[in-house]
């Protein structure tokens, strides 16, 4: 089975034609990378916190109206021995016509506007094996899943039904640097029907806004942890989300009330609302900031709050780009800023150099307070 | 992101700008010629795949490469473009609805693959900027409003065999990268074969050729231009391959859910 997918990845390496003009014909899409990415914590020990290496490949098979698409990672992990191995990500059929588009299989699924911040964007959960040290696209998990969508020139409709849930990934073994420690974590929600996930959204997309409306029977996909056990509960969001462009800005707006969401105290509602503001600035700056609340009905800690600021800037004709992201916990002070600067040699091949920055006393980012790392990335393309 | 939102408008550059529609016995005033380019005949609907070809002073080179379509409806257009090269932006999508009423912003869409999710993004953004390294501006790719630059029609000659009228144009915001262009543009296929582009002070910036001019499907089409800045000798080919007028494209394609499911 190794060998087979070796040769399946090595097989997305070779490079062909995107695609083929007849509609009748077999289409066949091909892309994918090779990355190798190394980081050492910047204080004593000096230990390295990742160092892994691995091949994507990613194919889309078209006749007509129908296609699948799987995409999957060849990887060699040296720090987490576990995670060496063949990935599947996504891997679903589709069929998609002028105005139906339906998808089945592992998929990973997106809702809102909100950037890195999840309010109505709560059907594929997070991976927190390096916590946010990995690609976007790998933190996110795929579930298994049916989407069904119908769209007009201004307006989509979605269903989605997912009938076995998937849940975070949080690493507890002590060995892996970005442990979040011995939690005893309960069971998942056995795999019944009545255990489904399911929801919708109704989006809507006009000369001066998008907005749209969303509701999903779900779970807590983070466990919460209820007498001493990290626990899954039943509960319903219902969102809305909107983005208004405004000159050289955008304005985002999400909510999500979260109904009956268990809380470390049993359950209550809580009110998520976020706003953010892009700038694209001109002269290769963009600057995008948004600042997310959550208000608990019920509690001790009923407010809390998290921000996040985004600066880049391309320079040397667009072939080295510096970004700087931080999350910013509002309500316990900590900050993770991952600065990073990306060199491309050429068409195929960039560098990525960075330093990822954490400091907290206390709340969200406390237990990754000593793991402040440089890392490097080297990133081939095809 | 930003330099995937100023390749964007790059598809009508082949197909609208720096093309006129028919000849003209009589004499036209600047802003007349000017005015025809932007109402120039083009087909309802369009595709087209581009090569661009980034070259250094030292000879190396970069490429992109984007497929288009686009839709007319009424006065108003509708693109939609998506990265085929290189590798690491291949499958970025991109759709925007243009609108010819002036202070209506257009609207704009980016998908990023990566993400698996669809961004509105400004729809006005820094005209002076050079899109994805090259040595073209956004300005230069974009639908300019003719009022946006005063016109002088300075004189006709003959330019590299083609007998052209030499336009002068001088931008109305003193703010923009060029204090003003000349364009020669060929009287047989009423396109312009060459534009210098000067700086604030007044020094020759940039040079426009474009050198393969071809009718498809009855519509005179650029096939290849290059811009070079004189000043830096950094240059940027841009080859135009498959055009097609006319195509069947239903106006579902330029929607959101289908920038989101690629090509």
């Amino acid at each position: 089975m190794k060998a087979l997918t070796i040769i399946a990845l090595l097989w997305c390496m070779i490079p062909r034609p995107a695609s083929a003009q007849d509609e009748d014909s077999l289409r066949i899409g091909v892309k994918g990378f090779v990355d190798t990415y190394h980081a050492v914590r910047s204080e004593s020990p000096n230990d390295w916190m990742s160092s892994r290496s691995r091949v994507r490949g990613e194919v889309t098979l078209e006749k007509g109206h129908t296609g699948a698409y799987v995409s999957a990672n060849l990887v060699h992990n040296a720090i987490l021995k576990d995670r060496t191995g063949f990935q599947l990500r996504e891997a679903y059929a589709y069929y998609s016509d002028n105005h139906w588009d339906v998808r089945a299989g592992r998929q990973i699924i997106t809702w809102g506007v909100a950037d890195a911040l999840r309010l109505t964007d709560i059907i594929s959960p997070m991976d927190y094996t390096e916590f946010l040290a990995q690609d976007y696209d790998d933190i996110r998990i795929p579930v298994g899943s049916l989407r069904l969508r119908y769209s007009q020139e201004k307006w989509c409709a979605e269903v989605v039904a997912i009938p076995v849930s998937s849940f975070f990934e949080l690493p507890t073994d002590a060995e892996n640097p970005w442990s979040v420690g011995p939690l005893p974590i309960g069971d998942e929600p056995s795999h019944r029907l009545y255990n489904m996930e399911y929801g919708g959204r109704l989006s809507f997309f006009l000369s001066g806004i998008d907005f749209s409306l969303s509701a999903l029977h779900t779970w807590n996909k983070q466990p919460v942890f209820y007498n001493g056990v990290g626990q899954y509960r039943r509960m319903t969001m219902l969102g809305a989300d909107c983005s208004i462009p405004f000159g050289q800005f955008v304005i985002r707006g999400e909510f999500a009330e979260y109904l009956d969401e268990a809380q470390t105290f049993g359950r209550a509602a809580s009110s998520n609302a976020l706003l953010g503001l892009d700038w694209y600035a001109g002269n290769d700056w963009s600057l995008s900031a948004q600042y997310a609340h959550k208000y608990v009905t019920s509690g001790e800690h009923r407010n809390t709050g998290l921000a996040t600021l985004r600066i880049s800037k391309d320079l040397l004709r667009n072939t080295l780009a510096l970004q700087s992201f931080a999350y910013i916990d509002v309500t316990n002070g900590g900050v993770y800023n991952r600065l990073s600067a990306d060199y491309a040699f050429n068409d195929q091949l960039h560098a990525i150099l960075g330093y990822d920055f954490f400091h907290a006393d206390r709340g969200t980012f406390v237990v990754y307070g000593r793991n402040s790392e440089v890392f490097v990335k080297l990133k081939y393309s095809f | 992101m930003k330099k995937i939102l100023l390749i964007a408008a790059l598809f009508q550059l082949s197909t609208l700008n720096f093309q006129l529609s028919t000849c003209f016995a009589q004499k036209l005033t600047g802003r007349e010629i000017i005015q025809k380019v932007k109402d120039r005949p083009d087909g309802d609907t369009r595709y087209g795949e581009m090569e661009l070809t980034l070259r250094k002073k030292n000879g190396s080179t970069r490429q992109r490469k984007v497929t288009s379509w686009a839709m007319d409806e009424g006065k108003d257009t509708k693109k939609m473009m998506f990265f085929t090269y290189p590798g690491d932006v291949k499958g970025t999508g991109f759709l925007t609805w243009d609108y010819d009423q002036i202070g209506k912003e257009d609207a704009k869409w980016l998908y990023l693959p990566a993400m698996k999710k669809t961004r509105r993004i400004s729809g006005s953004s820094s005209k002076t900027d050079y899109f994805m390294g090259t040595d073209f501006t956004y300005d230069d790719m974009g639908t300019r409003h003719v009022d946006e630059d005063t016109h002088k029609l300075l004189r006709e000659e003959v330019k590299d065999g083609h007998k052209c009228w030499v336009v002068e144009s001088v931008p109305v915001d003193k703010h923009e990268i060029y204090s003003r262009k000349v364009t020669w543009i060929r009287q047989d296929c009423l396109i312009a074969a060459y534009v210098e582009y000067y700086d604030k002070l007044n020094k020759l910036h940039r040079v426009l050729t474009i050198s393969d001019v071809k009718q498809v499907q009855g519509f005179w089409t650029i096939q290849k231009m290059e811009m070079k800045n004189v000043q830096t000798e950094h240059s940027t080919v841009i080859v135009v391959k498959n055009s097609q007028y006319d195509v069947k494209v239903d106006k579902s394609l330029f929607t959101v859910t289908k920038l989101e499911k690629g090509l």
